[in-house]
C-alpha cells in the first residue's frame, strides 16, 4: 500500500465512525450519567441521587412484571414464528406453478410498518365490528374481545407480531433448505432412511446454523417490542406493558428522565449481551462458510 | 403428505394476504359500512338499501378524505406523506453514500481493528431507540433540530449506517480487486479508480442497499414519535396519533392511507426480491 492511502482510508471510514459514536456512544454515556440523577423532562436542576433509581427499579413490581412479560413475549414470538416459518419453508421447498407469486405475497407483511399495520389491526380485531369476530361468530365460535379483554390483549399483540414476522423465519429457513445438496437426500433414500430420520438427521442439522441466526435476529428485535404495543393498547396498559413501552411511559408521559435512564441502562446490558452472542455467532458462521 | 403441504401453503397464504385484501376493500367503503355489525364483502356500484346485506357501495370518498384535516392532527395525510418522502429519500442518499465509502475502506484497506469496528457498527443496530432517545432529544433541543426534517434525516442516516456498511461491504467484497489494480496501472489515482471503476460495478448493490435503507426509514416509529411530535411528523407517527380520535376512527381513511403508504414498499419488495434475504440479515447470509 502507498503511504498516501493512510489518509485516504481514514477519510473513507472516518465520517461513518464519528457519526455512529456521536449518536450511539455519546448518548449511552450520557444516559449512564443521567441514571444517577433525578432529572425530569421539564425543568432544570437535576441532583445526584446516587443509586436510588436503580434501587427503585429492582424493587418495583411494575418493572419486574414488564421484564417478565417481555421475556414471555420474546419466547412465544420467536418460538411460534420459527415453527410456522419452518413449516411453510418445508411446504414451499418444491417448485410449483405460481410459487413466485405465493412467495412474494407471503413475504410482504415483514416489510410493512409495524406502527401503521398495528393501527390497522385494531380494526380487524375490534370486538364489535372487526372482521375476525364477524367470521368467528358466523362459524359459531364466539366473539372474544381481542383488545379489551385483560387476559387476551397480550396474545392479540403476539398474533399481530406472528403475522408480521413469520415470513422472516420462512425466508431464512428456505435459504437453509435450498443449500442442502440433493445428493444427500438421494444417499439417504438408498440407505432406506425413513422420512422422519431424514428430517431429524439431515434437514434439521443442516438448517440449524441459519435458523440460529434467524432466532437471534428475531429475539433482539422482539426484545425491543414497542410499535405494536403503542398502536394497539398504548404504553400504559398493565397487561401489555413491555420494557420499551414502560420506558416510554416513565420518560415521556411521567417525565422521569433519571428513572427512565436507569431503566434504559439495565435494558442495554441485556441487549448488549444478546448482541455479543449474535456477533460471535456471525463470526463463527463466516469462518465455517469460508472453510467450506 | 401432499395434502398437508398444500394445506400449509394455503393457510399461510390466506393468513398473509387476507388482512391486506380486507384493507383494500375497506378503503373503498363509506364509514358506516366499516363499523356495521354485518360484514360487507360484496362490492356494488349502486347504493345498498338493506342494512343487513353483505353488499357495500364502492366509493372513493376515503381517498378524497385523505386531504382532510382531522381533529388533533396538524396537517392532512398527504402532507405527512410528503414528510416521510423527504426524510426517507434524503436519509437514504446520505446513508448509502457514507456507507459505501466506509464499506470500501474496510473492504480494500488494512485498517487497525477492522473486525472490532465492523462489529461495533453492527451492534449499533441492536440499540433500542428508546434507550438513546433522551440524550438525542436534549441535544436536538439545544441545536433547534427537534421537529425538523433535518433532525430526523440525520438520525435515520446514522440509524441506517450499520445496514448500509454491512450490505455494501458484502457487495464490494464480491468485486474483483483486479479491476482497480488494472486502473491503477493505467495511471488512475486511488480515488478516481474508486469513483470510475468500482462504483459503476457496485450499482446493483447500492440500489439494493438504498431500498432497504428507505424501507427502514419509511417504517420507523420510535424516534419519529418522540422527536418529531410537533413538526415534520412522518406517517407512522401521524397514524398513531389518530388513535383515540374523538370523532371515532375514520377507518376507510386509515385503510386508504395505509394502502397508499404500503404500496411503494410492496413494489420495492418485488423489485429487490432476489436480494431480500441479504437485506433483512444485514448481508450476513448470502445466497
Amino acid at each position: 500500500m502507498h503511504a498516501r492511502d493512510g489518509s485516504l482510508k481514514w477519510s473513507l471510514v472516518g465520517p461513518t465512525l464519528i457519526l455512529l459514536i456521536a449518536f450511539n456512544v455519546f448518548p449511552l454515556l450520557y444516559n449512564i450519567f443521567l441514571s444517577f440523577t433525578n432529572a425530569e423532562l421539564v425543568g432544570e436542576g437535576a441532583r445526584n441521587v446516587g443509586g436510588a433509581n436503580y434501587a427503585r427499579i429492582f424493587s418495583d413490581p411494575i418493572w419486574q412484571a414488564a421484564l417478565r412479560r417481555t421475556a414471555l413475549f420474546v419466547l412465544c414470538a420467536v418460538g411460534v414464528e420459527l415453527l410456522l416459518g419452518f413449516s411453510l419453508a418445508l411446504a414451499l421447498k418444491k417448485d410449483f406453478k405460481g410459487k413466485h407469486v405465493v412467495l412474494t405475497t407471503l413475504l410482504v407483511p415483514m416489510m410493512l410498518s409495524p406502527a401503521v399495520m398495528g393501527l390497522y389491526w385494531n380494526f380487524v380485531l375490534n370486538g364489535n365490528y372487526g372482521i375476525l369476530n364477524q367470521a368467528l361468530s358466523a362459524l359459531g365460535l364466539g366473539e372474544p374481545q381481542w383488545l379489551t379483554d385483560r387476559d387476551l390483549k397480550f396474545w392479540s399483540i403476539l398474533l399481530v407480531d406472528i403475522w408480521m414476522w413469520t415470513p422472516f423465519m420462512m425466508l431464512i429457513a428456505l435459504a437453509g433448505l435450498s443449500a442442502i445438496p440433493n445428493s444427500i437426500y438421494e444417499a439417504a433414500e438408498i440407505d432406506r432412511a425413513s422420512r422422519w430420520q431424514v428430517f431429524r438427521h439431515v434437514t434439521l442439522p443442516m438448517c440449524a446454523p441459519l435458523l440460529g441466526l434467524a432466532v437471534l435476529f428475531r429475539a433482539t428485535d422482539a426484545l425491543k417490542q414497542f410499535d405494536l404495543v403503542m398502536a394497539t393498547t398504548g404504553p400504559n396498559d398493565a397487561s401489555t406493558q413491555t420494557l420499551s413501552t414502560l420506558l416510554y411511559q416513565s420518560t415521556f408521559r411521567e417525565g422521569k428522565i433519571g428513572l427512565g435512564s436507569a431503566w434504559a441502562c439495565t435494558v442495554l446490558v441485556v441487549v448488549l449481551a444478546l448482541a455479543t452472542v449474535f456477533t460471535r455467532y456471525v463470526e463463527r458462521m463466516r469462518k465455517t462458510q469460508e472453510a467450506t | 403428505m401432499k395434502l398437508l403441504r398444500w394445506l400449509v401453503i394455503t393457510l399461510g397464504f390466506l393468513f398473509a394476504a387476507l388482512p391486506l385484501v380486507w384493507m383494500g376493500m375497506s378503503s373503498l367503503k363509506h364509514q358506516a359500512d366499516t363499523i356495521n355489525p354485518h360484514p360487507k364483502f360484496v362490492p356494488s356500484l349502486s347504493a345498498v338499501a338493506e342494512p343487513e346485506s353483505h353488499t357495500f357501495e364502492v366509493t372513493g370518498e376515503a381517498y378524497a378524505g385523505l386531504a382532510v384535516l382531522h381533529a388533533g392532527a396538524q396537517a392532512s395525510f398527504w402532507e405527512h406523506l410528503w414528510n416521510s418522502v423527504i426524510i426517507g429519500v434524503l436519509s437514504t442518499l446520505a446513508s448509502v453514500l457514507l456507507g459505501t465509502c466506509c464499506a470500501y475502506g474496510f473492504s480494500r484497506f488494512r485498517i487497525a481493528g477492522a473486525k472490532d469496528w465492523l462489529f461495533f457498527i453492527l451492534s449499533t443496530r441492536f440499540m433500542p431507540p428508546l434507550a438513546v432517545v433522551v440524550p438525542v432529544l436534549m441535544m436536538y433541543r439545544k441545536l433547534d433540530l427537534q421537529g425538523t426534517h433535518l433532525g430526523l434525516v440525520l438520525l435515520y442516516t446514522v440509524f441506517n449506517l450499520s445496514l448500509a456498511v454491512w450490505l455494501m461491504k458484502g457487495f464490494l467484497d464480491e468485486i474483483p480487486r483486479a479491476f482497480e489494480e488494472a486502473a491503477l496501472v493505467d495511471g488512475y489515482s486511488r480515488a478516481s479508480a474508486f469513483l470510475r471503476v468500482v462504483l459503476p460495478e457496485a450499482r446493483t448493490g447500492m440500489a439494493v442497499t438504498a431500498v432497504f435503507c428507505l424501507i427502514s426509514a419509511w417504517n420507523e416509529y420510535g424516534f419519529a414519535m418522540t422527536l418529531n411530535s410537533s413538526g415534520a411528523v412522518t406517517v407512522p407517527a401521524y397514524f398513531a396519533g389518530l388513535q383515540g380520535n374523538i370523532e371515532g376512527m375514520p377507518w376507510p381513511q386509515v385503510a386508504a392511507g395505509a394502502l397508499v403508504f404500503v404500496v411503494p414498499i410492496v413494489l420495492f419488495t418485488i423489485l429487490v426480491r432476489d436480494h431480500l434475504l441479504r437485506g433483512v440479515t444485514f448481508g450476513t447470509i448470502k445466497q
